[in-house]
């Protein structure tokens, strides 16, 4: 039998998939120790291998098939754009994407004048302002607390990822919109669904059935 | 100025043994392609814009490396071969009188965008059937598809046979306007289930038909799919397909290839010229698929001689990367013979050459450097 290899979003995405896993009585107990410096963590008797990386570089992995299977954030997805099987809602991890702002840029919104939008994920925010809402906005890429835009003035707007709105308020922020709900999703490489169609549709199953 | 010492992205230089491996293996395809009575073509690397343009429905046009003539036409660089080689065919042929079948070798050109360690230039190895519509034909490809893969080495693989009038149908039953569908065929090819199903329940669509496009994204494994494609709809058109991928299953057992095929409704590919089977063949330790085809009944239409056709191409960089990762490649022997000789002797030595050149044999001849002996 072959690896299969999972590619684990680093951080709280991957200790809910491991509990995940768990309940279907896959474990992998290298992973629990915390201080371990190993990359890549084996679970010889299933034969499976799983490692941690940075949320964008999940699908990537997958993509190319360097990983079999991944879980990853829906945002990620939409954002990489990458040629792969979606195969599972985890339902962990649900949140909203919004386009956020003062109260003020509400009117801004639906009038014609120039519109900055701050965000972490340009190419959601491409599709949702050309594509759907038909406007030309000029974009500006930011790697983080994308928040601060629009109270320093970088920006008229922001989308980004909305959990409980609470970081809004406290900076005198609102929802304007929704552009889409988000949550974890499970993603497998077309080629191993094909190679390894028994193992993963069995996989598939348990964890839909767990869900 | 700055000297260039390397190529440019997504481009690079084969040389020595993977050089040989790929020539080698070039052959052994071409060989197959030979015994399948099928006659070798060339087309240009480049052509008109309308060729690949939109209509075609190749690859999108952002992706083409695109220039200007001196006269302002715009030419491309071929993405793909199957509308090149289709264009000839129209042109020289008569496929709807007696069909043709004509394989190539070339290099493609597809401008991905950068840092997704893509090649831009890739070699493929290909044919197309014109002029003939029968599941015969089909089953004749994929049989070839089959031993293109045997013939190259690979032991483990499989080839995955859909068929788009399936989908077609299907959708044309339910009356979806252009986004949904969009948005469905992006969602099966997804293999989304529940995304099928969340929209579908937007629609609000009779429940058989809901049920139907759900199965989609996991309708696909060995024979009792057909069964199973059968059981979901009452559908005329969704029938003969499934009716088409039997008989053509049915012949290549006549072949003994059949253990090679499985079946996917849910394969759709971004090439919309596809209007029948469409197939993709995998194996372990790459991420894609090796080989691409399908029939293609509309596009001789685009180049004025309207025929059936149905062919595939293989990505000759993708199939050398399973074999060296699977260790199935036989490492070359280099049987070159070595003359070295003195200015005295190079008449012995040029002799000797052209005798062992004549009988076949490889010789290199090299004269002996100036200095002290050694």
């Amino acid at each position: 039998m072959r690896y299969l290899t999972f590619a684990l979003t680093k951080g709280r995405l991957a200790s809910k998939t491991l509990d995940l896993l768990g309940k279907i009585g896959i474990t992998c107990e290298e992973m629990q120790d915390k201080n371990t410096r190993r990359l890549i963590f084996v679970n010889e008797e299933l034969k499976l291998r799983f490692f941690l990386a940075k949320g964008p570089d999940v699908p990537t992995y997958v993509e190319y098939g360097a990983a079999d299977i991944g879980v990853v954030g829906k945002d990620t997805l939409l954002e990489e754009g990458r040629k792969l099987y979606e195969v599972l809602d985890l339902g962990f991890g649900a949140c909203r994407m919004c386009v956020c702002g003062p109260e003020s840029a509400r009117e801004l919104l639906n009038t014609n004048q120039l519109l900055r939008v701050a965000t972490k994920y340009p190419n959601i925010a491409r599709e949702y302002f050309f594509n759907q809402r038909h406007q030309t906005v000029e974009l500006i890429k930011l790697n983080g607390s994308i928040e601060l835009a629009p109270i320093v003035g970088l920006s008229e707007v922001i989308v980004d990822i909305v959990e409980t709105g609470s970081t809004l308020k406290e900076n005198g922020l609102m929802v304007l919109e929704e552009v889409c709900p988000l949550s974890a999703r499970m993603v497998v490489n077309q080629v191993s669904m094909k190679m390894e169609d028994e193992r993963i549709r069995e996989l598939i199953r348990k964890l839909r059935a767990s869900l | 100025m700055q000297r260039i010492f390397h190529t440019p992205e997504g481009v690079r230089d084969i040389i020595g043994e993977e050089c040989a491996q790929k020539q080698l293996l070039q052959e052994k395809l071409r060989d197959v392609f030979r015994r399948y009575g099928c006659h070798e073509i060339e087309t240009p690397t480049f052509e008109f814009f309308e060729v690949f343009g939109n209509e075609v429905g190749t690859i999108p046009s952002r992706e083409l490396y695109k220039f200007f003539d001196r006269e302002g036409n715009t030419l491309v660089l071929r993405p793909d071969f199957t509308p090149s080689v289709s264009r000839a065919c129209a042109s020289y042929f008569d496929p709807a009188g007696s069909p043709v079948s004509l394989f190539y070798t070339g290099k493609t050109f597809i401008n991905h965008s950068s840092l997704r360690g893509q090649l831009k230039e890739t070699t493929q190895i290909g044919v197309e059937r014109f002029g003939d519509a029968s599941a015969d034909a089909d089953a004749e490809l994929l049989a070839m598809t089959v031993e293109c893969l045997l013939a190259s080495g690979l032991t483990e693989f499989q080839v995955s046979v859909g068929e788009v009038n399936y989908f077609k149908s299907l959708v044309a039953e339910a009356g979806l306007d252009e986004e949904t569908v969009q948005e469905l065929r992006e969602l099966i090819s997804q293999k989304n289930e529940f995304g099928v199903e969340t929209l579908m329940r937007e629609k609000k669509l009779p429940i058989h038909q809901t049920d139907a496009f759900t199965a989609l994204p996991t309708l696909y494994g060995g024979r009792d799919v057909l069964d199973k494609a059968r059981s979901i709809t009452e559908n005329e058109v969704a029938l003969k397909a499934v009716e088409r991928l039997q008989q053509i299953y049915d012949i290549l057992s006549l072949y003994g290839y059949e253990k090679y095929i499985s079946f996917d409704f849910g394969m759709l590919s971004k090439y919309r010229y596809y209007t029948g089977i469409i197939f993709h063949a995998y194996t372990y330790q790459t991420g894609e698929p090796l080989i691409k085809g399908g029939r293609y009944d509309q596009l001789l239409r685009h180049f004025g001689t309207p025929a059936p056709s149905v062919g595939f191409g293989i990505v000759i960089e993708t199939l050398l990367l399973a074999l060296s990762r699977q260790k199935l490649l036989q490492p070359l022997k280099d049987e070159t013979e070595e003359i070295l000789y003195a200015p005295g002797e190079r008449a012995e030595a040029i002799r000797k050459a052209m005798e062992l050149r004549s009988a076949g044999k490889p010789v290199r001849l090299t004269l002996k450097k100036e200095g002290p002996a050694r």
